[in-house]
């Protein structure tokens, strides 16, 4: 590892925080190093992005000191703060789909820039400082997500940034897409900018950074070298407790053929047949956009894909929307909380009703008594924290979001769940919660399909494990025989 | 209460604090506001507005918007007037309110079949709907007026839903109060009510989790169109004429009723008790105005701002309770 440059690009001193009934950030203090690679980790609502927001200028501090490249920070906008070097990239990424690469690059900024001919010359320049090929003509609606991370990163450099606060940026990111970004963050630091690293990912952390930052419940608890620390300190520093395993044992309760699909075709998926066992946990393994996806909805409904054939317990069934796959006991948690699965503005308690909403109903009118004692039913065995049910899921952390959308699917004890990224974006605590979840269920005679980008995630907790390239089923695994590098080069088999 | 609860009050509430203010100053000013005459002015216009806006607190509540009701009103009360004398008065109605449902159905078929599953197309799609439904109308008619005649009946419905009263009341201010208790009982209390804000609360979501997203749809603008014809119906029998272009202009007093009332533009929030304040409040508005001397032009201009006003207030909110 490079030694660690001694000088600090950025001090933040006893920094506080409180919104109405939190408090945020607590007297938070940190010195990041020019140069270094300074990774910060903590569960949701441990206040990195509060932090983050401070420091871009989205939100003001109420206490404390804040020291940028020699310059004191009071109260500055997010175009300010990104003139005097510093800038985040968001996890949500703040593009303009409908605009080429090199305007997005430049957005805003286009006469300073000489114009359109301007802007283009200017970008090449700046992708290819970066190692990256992409047309600068491209309209950005047709890129990648790494692709798009990539524009972003150049637009930081665009302004000369000094610090880059990268937010989450592997999240949806694949693995090699994710070597790409790593390269990129190495030369970044060679060229002496630091880089501040939020990732939920404590791989990534242990793989480049020079410093972590341990944050929870809006205080500092520690900042070490990356040598100086433990997997197992760093989690049990961010739970506030001792993790024993990250996943449990693996399940193993599997029985009988319960499902059988055949020729799923689609302009994606090309004749794909899969079967599923009761009791078992079914790992799909593949990239973003390989078709992993495509199958469930398919499958679920949520996609009308004519001419399939679904057998359930030996028997043809028709599944052409969601409500009649929900009639014939399949559940969905979908690939965006936000977008697929939550009503944000709702109250948890109308969340976790929503798919139980037709039990509920009596000649067409709603029992709302019933309805209630359902939500405080999972809310209670989930142990979803939560002030009430009345409350907005919205306030409640990703955790506890996807904790109330598995208890809507439970409470109508499904035969098969499909949980797609179950855990994307979760802290480690409420990670293992649903993993237990998931051993429940198959327990008591559910079988799940499980998706997800991590790929130690799919591994511990499958009985059996497929790869998808390209839209092809590429191969079948046995977690326990088979090596991680076996199943990613069927993932890749293009 | 304590001062700052009053604040906050005032602030979330200022289009109607606003409207109140004027009222009283009105009042003040102008002896003729609290007259028995004008408050029974006040209820005339009431009563076909108010139907509208019932029928588009629906639509706005789940996500979508309907331009096409001026449209609607034109053509059911075209269609009903001419036909009293050919067929009769009850079966004129009867046709005259299936009108009306036909169109609310063309209406979801478009949307549903053509896709328009956003609100801003959904907004296209209806504004070329009310063109449509206004140009039948004017060829049904030759763009003629058509006059309300009773000239075969010595009672006539008509007569009785523009001018009779129940007792103290209108017979507008009871068709109202009946509409009003079945579209409220749907909202609050059955399955197909929760889907609607479920719907405009997040269509995707609500459509994977086992609600018939497409067939609220069609519910809505089915009853946004029966509603509709109940208005063209309440307002031909008022001025005893049907003119092909009689409903313009109606379907954005309506989506202000509504907005103001406090049912969020872009779906989820919503009730139709809301929108009879919402409703009540716009009409006193410009009867306030009216009385005050203010020119129409202005008039029209403030109902602009009051729009925007009160959709800025609702973005502004912070909830920390969900819907």
């Amino acid at each position: 590892m490079d030694k660690t440059p001694s000088e600090p690009i950025l001090e933040i001193k006893t920094v506080s925080k409180s919104f109405p009934g939190v408090k945020a950030l607590d007297k938070v203090s940190l010195e990041v190093f020019r140069g270094a690679i300074h990774g910060i980790v903590g569960e949701n609502g441990a206040g990195k992005s509060t932090l983050m927001k401070i420091l871009s200028g989205v939100y003001q501090k109420d206490s404390g000191e804040i020291i940028f490249d020699g310059n004191k920070i009071e109260k500055i906008t997010p175009i300010e703060s990104m003139k005097m070097g510093l800038s985040i990239i968001y996890q949500e990424l703040n593009l303009v789909n409908t605009m080429t690469v090199g305007e997005n690059i430049f957005l805003g900024r286009f006469s300073e820039m000489g114009g359109r001919k301007g802007v283009h010359t200017k970008a090449r320049m700046l992708l290819d400082s970066i190692g990256c090929k992409i047309d600068t003509q491209k309209e950005v609606s047709e890129l990648s997500v790494s692709d798009k991370q990539m524009i972003e990163i150049a637009k930081a450099l665009s302004f000369d940034s000094k610090l880059i606060i990268m937010d989450e940026p592997s999240s949806s990111l694949t693995a090699d897409e994710m070597k790409e970004l790593i390269k990129i963050i190495h030369d970044l630091k060679n060229k002496g900018i630091s880089i501040i690293y939020i990732s939920h990912k404590l791989d990534e952390i242990f793989d480049f950074c020079d410093v972590v930052t341990v944050m929870r419940d809006g205080h500092m608890i520690d900042t070490r070298d990356i040598s100086a620390i433990t997997r197992n300190e760093m989690i049990s520093m961010m739970v506030g407790r001792t993790i024993e395993n990250e996943y449990p044992p693996r399940p193993n309760y599997v029985g009988e053929t319960i499902l059988e699909v055949e020729n799923v075709n689609t302009k994606i998926l090309k004749n794909v047949h899969l079967n599923l066992r009761k009791g078992e946990i079914l790992g799909f393994v593949g990239l973003v956009g390989s078709g992993r996806t495509e199958i469930v909805r398919a499958i679920f409904g949520a996609d009308n894909v004519k001419n399939k054939s679904i057998k359930l317990d030996g028997k043809s069934i028709n599944i052409n929307n969601p409500i009649d796959a929900i009639n014939h006991g399949f559940a969905m948690v979908p690939e965006d909380r936000k977008i697929q699965g939550l009503l944000l503005q709702f109250s948890v308690e109308k969340n976790i009703s929503l798919a139980s909403l037709g039990e509920l109903t009596y000649y067409g009118f709603l029992n709302e008594k019933e309805e209630k004692a359902i939500s405080e039913r999972q809310i209670r065995s989930l142990n979803i924290k939560t002030p009430s049910g009345k409350t907005r899921i919205q306030m409640l952390s990703g955790g506890n979001q996807q904790k109330a959308i598995l208890g809507r699917w439970l409470e109508l004890k499904p035969k098969i769940l499909v949980l797609d990224e179950p855990t994307k974006g979760i802290d480690v605590g409420a990670k293992y919660e649903i993993y237990m979840l998931m051993k429940q269920i198959v327990e008591n005679g559910g079988s799940i399909i499980l998706i997800s980008s991590e790929l130690p995630e799919v591994l511990n907790m499958s009985n059996r494990v497929i790869t998808i390239c390209n839209g092809r089923i590429t191969g079948e695994f046995d977690p326990l025989q088979a090596s991680a590098d076996e199943i990613m080069e069927k993932a890749f088999e293009f | 209460m304590t001062t700052q609860s009053i604040i906050s009050f005032i602030r979330n509430n200022l289009i109607i604090v606003g409207i109140f203010i004027l009222a009283i100053i009105t009042a003040i000013v102008e002896p003729n506001f609290l007259t028995t005459e004008n408050l029974q002015n006040i209820m005339r216009q009431f009563g076909p507005l108010i139907m509208l806006s019932l029928g588009m607190t629906f639509i706005i509540m789940g996500g979508f918007i309907d331009l096409s009701v001026g449209g609607i009103i034109s053509l059911v009360a075209v269609v009903t007037v001419s036909l009293i004398d050919p067929i009769g008065q009850v079966a004129a109605l009867l046709v005259g309110i299936t009108v009306g449902l036909i169109c609310g159905l063309i209406n979801s078929f478009l949307i549903i079949k053509g896709g328009a599953l956003k609100q801003a197309e959904a907004l296209f799609l209806t504004y070329g709907m009310s063109v449509v439904y206004t140009a039948i109308a004017l060829i049904y008619t030759g763009a003629a007026s058509v006059f309300l005649s009773y000239s075969k009946t010595s009672f006539s419905i008509f007569t009785a839903i523009g001018e009779g009263f129940v007792g103290p009341v209108s017979v507008t201010f009871v068709i109202f109060m009946v509409c009003l208790l079945i579209l409220y009982i749907i909202e609050s209390r059955t399955y197909i009510g929760r889907s609607i804000s479920l719907t405009g609360g997040n269509m995707t979501a609500a459509r994977l989790a086992g609600i018939p997203t497409e067939r609220t749809i069609v519910f809505i603008y089915a009853v946004c169109g029966i509603m509709a014809a109940i208005g063209a119906v309440v307002l031909a029998s008022r001025v005893t004429i049907a003119s092909p272009i009689m409903g313009k202009g109606y379907e954005t007093q309506a989506i202000l009723a509504v907005v103001v009332g406090g049912t969020a533009l872009l779906g989820g929030k919503g009730s139709v008790i809301r929108t009879v304040i919402g409703t009540l409040l716009i009409i006193m508005m410009s009867n306030c105005l009216n009385l005050l001397g203010v020119t129409t032009y202005i008039q029209y201009m403030l109902r602009g701002a009051i729009l925007i006003l009160a959709i800025w207030l609702d973005n502004r909110k912070q909830y920390s309770e969900g819907y």
